[in-house]
């Protein structure tokens, strides 16, 4: 019995200091949060007009010389895919590799992937990385993103691949984050993206000096400003889905030590009993 | 005078989202003035001041440096890289940053990827000075 009780004492202590890790995370993730939603928040308008405007571009277009106007000249995609550097953040990355497989099956495909996890599970899969300098999702700054965008341009148009889309988490709220996926380039792309509604003709647009020199400058500035606005809405979605995680995890700590406690106690008052049942005997004996 | 929806946008946050009567920027090509009932239309900025005159006749400066612009049916989007309005410039951080940047040139031995790092650090510190300067 007294060995039997050392155990649960044991494994009582080592929930308590599991519980007191997840704890810990669970503020950190909490505080990071909080800068991490308001950049999200304060990049969101950026993202969504510099979107719009493209858009608006790429439904007024009929000026192809551009090879970011023209169709795709290549089957290959490439994905940018934003992952986080630590694992602990419930299904944060998993649901993302998950988009990722759905939307990448039979197609050729290569990937530049931003985080730890994102380059782990690209060599564990074997597929082809486009680079791996950005694999600390954590120090990704603007200028970074800006450097990316010169890279995926370069070989964009030497035809290494003929479309570009991004693979984020969308940051919707604090309880809910939802893996999504955008189409970038080439600009035709973005087309298929507004209902026949929306669709409006908006006529010539006036190109200055001309359309190719004008895309050469935007299309990069449009790649790193949506990669930049994806990439924080990722960092806040990760940390909120780490903050709901631990949590959960504490919560349970908290039932399993109670439930252990529970065990103990019982265990404890029956060897008491039984031992008062001896001294009674051993009395009524004499 | 007739007014147009003007908006500027950076990774910043949204900076101007209102009427204005007119708009001088320095464009890839040079300056420009937008104006309402602009033809649609589209081209890269450069580095250099801007102006922001609002519906109600006032004035506003900024240092514009980089991005996109685009007017679209009476609707202008300018999607900067950084914007400053004149009384947000930090003097003495242009002024340090130009002097670094100058002594880095100054200094040669660069490489090209940072020689254009530099001289681009140059210009837009340049601009700032400008703006902030009178």
């Amino acid at each position: 019995m007294a060995a039997n009780m050392k155990a649960v004492k044991l494994r009582i202590k080592s929930v308590k200091s599991t519980m007191q890790i997840t704890k810990a995370m669970e503020l950190v993730a909490a505080s990071k949060l909080r800068r991490a939603k308001e950049r999200a928040e304060r990049s969101k308008p950026y993202f969504d007009i510099l979107h719009k405007a493209l858009t608006e571009i790429a439904n007024g277009n009929i000026d192809f010389s551009s090879p970011y106007a023209q169709k795709a000249k290549s089957d290959v995609w490439c994905y940018v895919v934003i992952a986080g550097d630590r694992g602990f953040a419930g299904g944060y990355n998993n649901n993302l590799f998950k988009r990722l497989e759905s939307e990448a099956k039979d197609k050729a495909y290569c990937v530049l992937p931003i985080g730890k996890k994102a380059v782990e599970y690209c060599k564990r899969k074997g597929i082809t990385l486009v680079t791996e300098a950005f694999s600390e999702a954590g120090g990704i700054s603007v200028a970074d993103c800006f450097e990316m965008a010169r890279l995926l341009c370069r070989e964009y148009k030497e035809g290494k691949y003929g479309h570009i889309a991004v693979c984020y988490t969308e940051f919707k709220s604090m309880m809910t984050q939802i893996p999504d996926l955008k189409r970038l380039l080439p600009l035709t792309e973005l087309i298929d993206n507004t209902t026949q509604e929306e669709k409006k003709n908006y006529g010539q647009i006036l190109y200055e000096p001309d359309s190719s020199q004008v895309f050469d400058v935007i299309v990069p500035e449009y790649l790193a400003g949506l990669i930049y606005g994806a990439m924080s809405e990722s960092v806040a979605s990760e940390l909120a889905m780490r903050r709901m995680t631990m949590d959960a995890a504490t919560k349970n700590a908290g039932e399993m030590i109670e439930e252990l406690n529970l065990y103990y106690n019982r265990v404890r008052q029956a060897g008491i009993t039984q031992e008062i049942t001896e001294i009674v005997a051993g009395a009524e004996g004499n | 005078m007739n007014t147009f929806r003007l908006q500027i946008v950076t990774p910043d946050g949204l900076i101007y989202d209102e009427a204005a009567e007119r708009l001088v920027l320095r464009t890839m090509t040079g300056d420009l003035a937008i104006l309402a009932g602009h033809i649609n239309y589209c081209t890269g900025v450069g580095m250099g001041e801007a102006r922001v005159v609002t519906a109600d006749g006032t004035v506003r400066r900024g240092a514009c440096i980089g991005g996109m612009l685009t007017m679209v049916e009476n609707e202008c989007r300018l999607v900067a890289t950084t914007w400053e309005w004149q009384e947000e410039i930090d003097l003495e951080r242009a002024k340090k940053s130009k002097e670094k940047a100058e002594k880095a040139l100054a200094g040669g031995g660069l490489s090209d990827k940072e020689q254009k790092i530099m001289e681009a650090r140059l210009h837009r510190a340049l601009v700032r000075i400008g703006v902030k300067g009178e």
